[in-house]
């Protein structure tokens, strides 16, 4: 009786603190969507509150009203959209033929894909300026893509290798048994099964091709402006505006935690699974 | 069609764009770290051999960030390891009760890099960062000016990585999760039934059982942060007086302000080649025994 009142006693004391630990981790987060929903005059107010006295969508207004920063989610967008599909078409069917068909080849190709996760950014960043500018598509939808594409093709390739590699071989074979071709038994077979993980994978290139900074600011300086390089902008140019930069923040964050929640079994599943993996 | 045509096939195109968009970049990249040569005019260059390496090696600011980006680097990922390791186990012990934490607990993880960064900005702040405020009602500095997170020379640098661990405690959280929730229950069963105590059990069945997660998380988390730019910069932009100014951010510096492109050729491919080394051979030891 004592023993299991103990026990009880235990587990609300662990809960209380998961919970304690839990909550500390999203208020951060909370008080940038408070601050976003604070009249301007309030945001910098001293000392500071917590939560706003009065809400105001105000903030929103300014940020949707200046004309950069609608240009830049469009883009944000276009660049994010392109790459996640370039890279899969380039990724999925060589992780295919890199799992299924291994050949010494395949190996060392899966090897280069790992090794270049490893990359810097900022190393790739220096010559891929230089190659960009050379043939004319710096500052372009298309050079971001293409930058961002070359890191994404290898994180789409680990994570493809990882899922292809669960795929049992008699699904192709059965397959060719019924006539189709190799290419046709990918298409019209292995593709589809494999749907929910080509989902995760676009999903991730997707993602990182939203958050990415780096070459966005190094690659682009006036037509090709993604959002978070306008948001970074409010901070020098604009000065202390953090109102309207708090709201800009929250639109630009909102759409990767919304899709995360709707998905979050998917993610997060493919999140562990790639970093065990690749 | 043949197996091997196919094989090429299916490979080729993404093989020919990571040729194209990695490797030859990379080619340029170390061939441009020979020569003097502008960003303005990059067809003018000047065979200068390793000049370019001794400058960089020789140079305190390129010392002194690639220090730094160390310091960044262990303190950000001793806290992210302690934090992330003990939510999950806190997480596995309430397992049955725990999908809405662990949620809500992945929240960060959704919110990009430079959203965060911005925010930690806000939080730490001059006189309107609400940290301090928090800090002084809790009894535990004197005034909201005490401590100048982003702007004292000699904190700054573990200070812009609170952002760091913000964002990426919940991603070894998740990771040691799935590896505690492996651990086969006998074992521990049986480590119960032979009278270890909780604190044994912990040190000789989880503990060991747990090495290899954490070596990937280590590796993958320490290859990442030692790559941070774009929290840092959002941050303090490397300030002040370049006491937060990690190894990427000296590279970037370096091509875009001073416009160097030979320096930042030859600092960035000693960056890849450290980078390279270290993850191959972490790599290496963590993934032979499981793959023989």
């Amino acid at each position: 009786m004592i023993e299991r009142k103990k026990r009880d006693l235990g587990g609300t004391v662990i809960n209380i603190f998961a919970l304690l630990l839990v909550l500390s981790y999203a208020v951060p987060y909370v008080y940038l969507l408070m601050t976003a929903l604070k009249p301007a005059a309030d945001v910098q107010q001293i000392p500071p509150s917590f939560f706003p006295n009065r809400i105001t969508l105000e903030n929103f207004r300014t940020v949707l009203a200046t004309p950069s920063l609608p240009a830049a989610f469009a883009n944000s967008l276009l660049v994010a959209v392109l790459t996640t599909v370039l890279s899969l078409v380039l990724a999925v069917p060589a992780a295919y033929v890199a799992t299924q068909y291994r050949r010494s080849f395949t190996t060392f190709f899966l090897l280069f894909a790992l090794v270049t996760r490893m990359v810097p950014a900022v190393s790739l960043g220096v010559p891929l300026f230089t190659l960009l500018k050379s043939i004319g598509l710096l500052d372009t939808t298309l050079g971001l893509v293409l930058a961002h594409t070359s890191t994404a093709v290898p994180l789409a390739l680990l994570l493809m290798a990882a899922f292809f590699e669960g795929l049992p071989k008699e699904l192709e074979e059965a397959a060719r048994m019924d006539g189709c071709t190799r290419f046709q038994a990918f298409v019209k077979i292995i593709l589809p099964v494999m749907r929910s993980g080509i989902a995760v994978t676009a999903l991730f290139s997707f993602i990182a091709s939203w958050n990415e900074f780096l070459y966005a600011l190094l690659l682009t300086s006036e037509k090709g402006k993604t959002a978070p390089i306008v948001i970074a902008e409010y901070n020098s140019v604009y000065g202390l505006a953090w109102g309207p930069m708090t709201a800009a923040a929250v639109l630009y964050s909102l759409p990767v935690i919304l899709i995360t929640l709707l998905l979050q079994k998917q993610i997060i599943g493919g999140l562990t699974f790639g970093a065990v993996k690749g | 069609m043949t197996e091997n045509r196919f094989v090429l096939y299916m490979l080729a195109p993404a093989a020919i764009f990571l040729a194209l968009l990695v490797a030859y970049p990379v080619a340029l990249l170390v061939y441009n770290s020979f020569f003097k040569v502008e960003l303005i005019a990059p067809d003018v260059r000047a065979w200068v051999g390793l000049e370019n390496y001794v400058e960089a090696v020789t140079s305190s600011r390129v010392r002194e960030s690639a220090l730094r980006t160390l310091q960044y680097t262990c303190f950000a990922l001793l806290f992210e390891l302690v934090f992330g390791f003990c939510a999950a186990l806190l997480f596995n012990a309430i397992a049955n009760t725990s999908r809405w934490h662990r949620t809500i607990f992945a929240l960060p993880l959704m919110v990009p890099p430079i959203v965060a960064g911005l925010l930690w900005r806000f939080l730490l702040i001059g006189d309107i960062g609400i940290l301090n405020y928090g800090l002084v009602s809790l009894g535990l500095i004197d005034s909201p000016d005490a401590i100048r997170w982003l702007s004292d020379e000699d904190i700054v640098i573990y200070a812009v990585s609170f952002a760091d661990i913000w964002l990426t405690t919940s991603f070894v959280a998740l990771v040691s999760y799935a590896g505690l929730t492996n651990i086969p229950r006998e074992l521990l069963e049986a480590a119960r039934i032979d009278g270890a105590n909780a604190l044994k059990r912990f040190w000789h069945v989880t503990l060991p059982m747990m090495r290899p997660v954490l070596a990937v998380v280590v590796i993958v988390r320490g290859v990442d942060a030692a790559k941070t730019f774009d929290l840092i910069w959002i941050q303090t932009q490397g300030g002040p007086r370049h006491q937060s100014e990690v190894f990427s951010m000296n590279i970037y510096q370096r091509m875009v302000r001073y416009g160097d492109l030979g320096e930042a050729s030859a600092s960035a491919t000693l960056f890849l080649i450290v980078m390279i080394l270290l993850a191959v051979v972490a790599y290496w030891k963590i993934w032979r025994p499981s793959n023989d």
